[in-house]
């Protein structure tokens, strides 16, 4: 046996009341506490900031993809501005060499420009290569190399200056080379140049397209977010707020794991399980002290009720030492024998009110209803007696038992009793009744006075703490609202029923046992 | 009164009242009857005169003032003395009002008892020898 | 063959009316004359006493405890006093500590403002308006004195079997009303009533003995038991109750001491801060 155990041991089986039982609720708070924090973390904040995350992230690709597509376009503006360049020089090229075969002029100058267009396309070979690739490369070179070479030679022809069939010829030759170069050379650059347009524009459209995907994506990703975020915040909001409408009803079992993981509304759950007990100790208190208003009231009609048994007490006492001598034996026992009675049925008198003053938790256990109330109206006897008022009780036969705190219970029933005193005239009687309520598997039990009834303006607010209708210092206003927050503990309802002058019917209905050992209440899971 | 003595009746639900009072009374001259249930006092009572009435107020059926206001209907000389466990100035003093002699709050002495006795025998005009009594208490 | 107390408003029409019943009734009259007695008797100053009687303990006044002994010492002359029965008491604050005896007629008695206000003018020389001014603070004063004192309203009419002003019925007229009512049966002394006196009378004097050395306590009698209630911390409970059973064993009348010894929570409370 471990050393905690065994200190713990004898303490509860000592106070096998009020403390035994808080001691269970520790024991259940502590055991809910442990479930709670043993899940996995997924903290609210974490599913916040993932969302977050992936949009980032997401977004990011985005941008990236646009930057690249906007390189792209970039190079392939240049490309075209250089092919562009390229093409001029050509063309004007060419413009010379027509002006040269029909006028006989500039064909230095067409030379220059070729130059001019060679280095263009050197300056750029490399950025040129990179877009074409190094095989569309090739067909530019050969054209512009054979074009440049027939020039030159050209340059070189009429530099001679000795015209002649052979030079004629061979210009001929070259011009017809020249203009079949010349030619390709500009078509192959406009071919480049018509291709690398189509490249851009499909290159435009794809980045516009990029763009509305993204937006659409982002858009659905978002929505989808906030959904799981919202339900998962509003599912938790409501799981709460049923577990505030139990509490409200008087179960004050703590919160366990409803879900597989642990958050946020885990350690709410767990102020609440904390919160819980505080409250059930404030309960305790508060339903002893009312308990104890109840004992001080019948501490009046006990106190009186002793004086009999003690006259009688009294009275034989004196008599024997009076006639000690004159008294045979058999007379003076019998009179010591009348004071052992007398002082027994004292002790019973204060016993019972004692007993129930004792401060004891809830014991639940499985009780007989008519028993019950007999004890309780016995409890009351004196009070009864006191202000003159008959009290009639009646059961039901073999009415099913029910399960419950007698201690509270008793309180209860006692509760509507004497407010039933108080209600009544003087000579006035009170009923109770045991009997089955109409709902199936309730019992009844039924307090009526026959006095001045409850005015129908105050029959709502009876119930509501504080309310009382008794004069200052009599009453704390308590009493109902205490029975009230028992009964429901017990999963019953009290009603009450009244017209002026008519007096009052308080109706107080309990489950009976069907299974044994269960409290309403104790067994719901959160 | 035809002979010496007083004629007292003695009513208390509770048994041992009765049955201690009974020698103590009967010790100082009383002739005593004894009734646990105040319905056969009420039929006694009607029967005969007593010289006085000693009654418990809180018994059930018929309580201690509805048995003092009938005796002093029948007989305004009677004197009534009440005794109970539940003495409160408001009953004091309503069956003072009524016409009792005396009002003793329960636990009492027997002689506390005689000694109003003694003194109702007085106010009736046929002292008690009270002495032995006196004698004893002190 | 009853005991009269006499409350007012006034103190002075008060005293008229009980006097004069007194006389009718060939009764003893009780005033605060008694407290001369009672000062001599515990060898205090009898202003001191007067002053208890009007003022409620304050820090410059009576000291609570003081307060407390000056009203014990006069409670238990006047309950012995009222124990001779054929009394007329007045002034003595008798009202508000024998409750609950029934042969004991409470009446209280209401000053006709106006005459009020022209006997205190005329009294102490002021002009009306402050005579009236006067008589309010005089009565709001006694009326906070008995709740604190007593915690009781002794301007409450349910606390008394008769309330008579003198606006509608004059003096004699009281008087004879007073005497006629106390003629009733139900003011008759009786054995209970008696009782119930001689109880209240024991608890008084076992209770201005105990305030001599104890404060804080408080005393029932029933015939000659004694219960004596006080607080005391944990540790002192037995010393507190030895000395309670010794002192007020030795008082006449007592048979048996009963000391119930309540814990001191607030002493402790304060001990454990320091």
């Amino acid at each position: 046996m471990n050393p905690k155990e065994s200190s713990s041991a004898p303490e509860a089986q000592e106070e096998q009341g009020a403390l035994g039982d808080r001691y269970e609720r520790i024991k259940a708070a502590e055991q809910a506490r442990k479930a709670l924090l043993a899940r996995r973390h997924y903290s609210l904040r974490l599913q916040i900031y993932l969302g977050f995350f992936l949009v980032l992230l997401f977004a990011a690709g985005i941008a990236t993809a646009l930057v690249l597509t906007m390189y792209q376009v970039e190079d392939k503006l240049r490309f075209l501005e250089i092919v562009n360049d390229f093409m001029i020089e050509i063309q004007q090229a060419r413009r010379f060499e027509k002006n040269y075969f029909l006028y006989g002029t500039n064909l230095s100058d067409a030379l220059e420009n070729v130059y001019k267009a060679r280095e263009i396309s050197n300056r750029n070979a490399e950025e040129l290569n990179a877009i074409l690739g190094k095989r569309s490369m090739s067909p530019i070179f050969p054209n512009l190399e054979q074009y440049e070479s027939l020039l030159e030679e050209l340059v070189a022809l009429k530099r001679e200056d000795q015209p002649g069939p052979r030079h004629a010829r061979r210009k001929k030759e070259i011009e017809v080379a020249l203009r079949k170069h010349g030619q390709k050379l500009v078509s192959v650059a406009q071919d480049l140049i018509a291709r690398e347009k189509a490249a851009l524009s499909k290159t435009i459209l794809r980045s516009r397209n990029v763009h509305i995907y993204a937006l659409f994506f982002l858009l659905i990703f978002m929505a989808a977010n906030a959904y799981l975020l919202g339900s998962r915040i509003l599912g938790n909001i409501n799981r709460f707020m049923k577990y505030a409408s139990r509490i409200a009803a008087g179960d004050f079992s703590p919160i366990t794991p409803a879900r597989s993981f642990r958050d946020e509304f885990t350690d709410l759950a767990l102020a609440i399980n904390q919160m819980l007990l505080e409250l059930e100790r404030r309960e305790a208190v508060l339903i002893q002290s009312h308990k104890m208003r109840a004992v001080g009231t019948l501490t009046a009609g006990v106190a009186h009720e002793l004086n009999n048994p003690l006259n009688n007490i009294t009275l034989t006492a004196h008599m024997l030492l009076e006639d000690y001598e004159t008294l045979t034996d058999e007379e003076r026992k019998e009179m010591v024998e009348d004071v052992v009675k007398e002082a027994d049925r004292s002790r019973d008198i204060i016993s019972n009110l004692l007993d129930f003053a004792r401060e004891s938790g809830a014991q639940v256990e499985t009780l007989d209803l008519k028993e019950l109330l007999e004890d309780t109206i016995a409890l009351a006897s004196n009070q009864i007696k006191l202000s003159g008022i008959k009290i009639e009780f009646k059961a039901t036969d073999h009415l099913p038992r029910i399960h419950g705190d007698s201690q509270q219970l008793r309180q209860v029933f006692l509760n509507l009793i004497l407010n039933a005193i108080d209600a009544s005239e003087k000579g006035g009687k009170i009923q109770v009744l045991a009997l089955p309520a109409d709902e199936p598997n309730y019992v009844a039990v039924k307090v009526i006075d026959f006095g001045k009834g409850i005015p129908e303006y105050v029959l709502g607010s009876i119930f509501d703490p504080f309310f009382t209708t008794k004069a200052k210092g009599k009453g704390t206003g308590l009493g109902l609202s205490v029975s009230q927050g028992i009964i429901a503990k017990h999963g019953g309802k009290i009603r009450v029923h009244s017209r002026e002058g008519m007096g009052a019917t308080f109706t107080v209905t309990l489950p009976v046992t069907t299974l044994p050992a269960e409290m309403p209440g104790n067994e719901r899971t959160a | 009164m035809s002979e010496e003595g007083l004629d007292v009746l003695l009513v208390d639900d509770e048994a041992i009242v009765g049955k201690r009072l009974k020698p103590a009374l009967t010790k100082i001259g009383c002739r005593v009857e004894v009734f646990e249930d105040p319905r056969e006092a009420l039929e006694r009572i009607h029967q005969k005169t007593f010289d006085i009435v000693v009654t418990d107020i809180r018994m059930d059926e018929i309580d201690g003032m509805q048995i003092l206001e009938e005796v002093r209907e029948k007989s305004p000389r009677t004197k009534v003395i009440m005794i109970t466990g539940y003495a409160m100035m408001a009953v004091a003093r309503e069956a003072m009002e009524k016409g009792a002699f005396d009002f003793i709050s329960k636990p009492f002495k027997p002689d506390d008892l005689r000694k109003v006795i003694a003194r109702a025998a007085e106010a009736l005009g046929s002292p008690l020898d009270f002495g032995f009594a006196e004698t004893k208490a002190s | 063959m009853s005991v009269i107390i006499v409350s007012s408003d006034s103190y002075r029409k008060g005293r008229e009316v009980a006097e004069k019943t007194a006389e009718a009734l060939g009764y003893e009259y009780l005033d605060r004359e008694l407290l001369k007695a009672v000062a001599a008797s515990h060898d205090l100053p009898e202003d001191r006493l007067e002053k208890a009687l009007r003022e409620s303990p304050s820090l410059f006044g009576i000291s609570s405890k003081n307060h407390a002994r000056y009203l014990a010492y006069i409670e238990a002359a006047v309950l012995s006093e009222l124990s001779r029965d054929r009394v007329v008491c007045h002034g003595l604050a008798a009202h508000l500590y024998v409750l609950g005896v029934s042969h004991v007629l409470k009446i209280r008695i209401l000053a006709d403002p106006e005459e009020w206000v022209k006997l205190t003018a005329s009294e102490k020389g002021v002009p009306p308006e402050k005579a009236a001014r006067l008589n309010k603070r005089e009565e709001a004063l006694q009326k906070r004195w008995s709740l604190g004192v007593y915690g009781i309203d002794e301007t409450d009419p349910s606390l008394y079997d008769m309330v008579i002003s003198l606006s509608q019925i004059d003096a004699d007229e009281a008087v004879k009303t007073i005497v006629e009512t106390v003629s009733y049966r139900r003011f008759k002394p009786m054995t209970y009533s008696i009782k119930c006196m001689k109880d209240r009378e024991l608890a008084s004097r076992v209770r201005s003995a105990l305030l001599e050395r104890f404060t804080d306590v408080k005393v029932r009698a029933d015939g000659t038991t004694v219960v004596v209630e006080t607080k005391a911390l944990k540790r002192e409970k037995r010393k507190k109750a030895e000395a309670i059973k010794e002192l007020a064993g030795g008082i006449p009348g007592v048979d048996y001491v009963e000391v119930h010894v309540i814990n001191d929570i607030f002493r402790q409370a304060a001990e454990s801060f320091r």
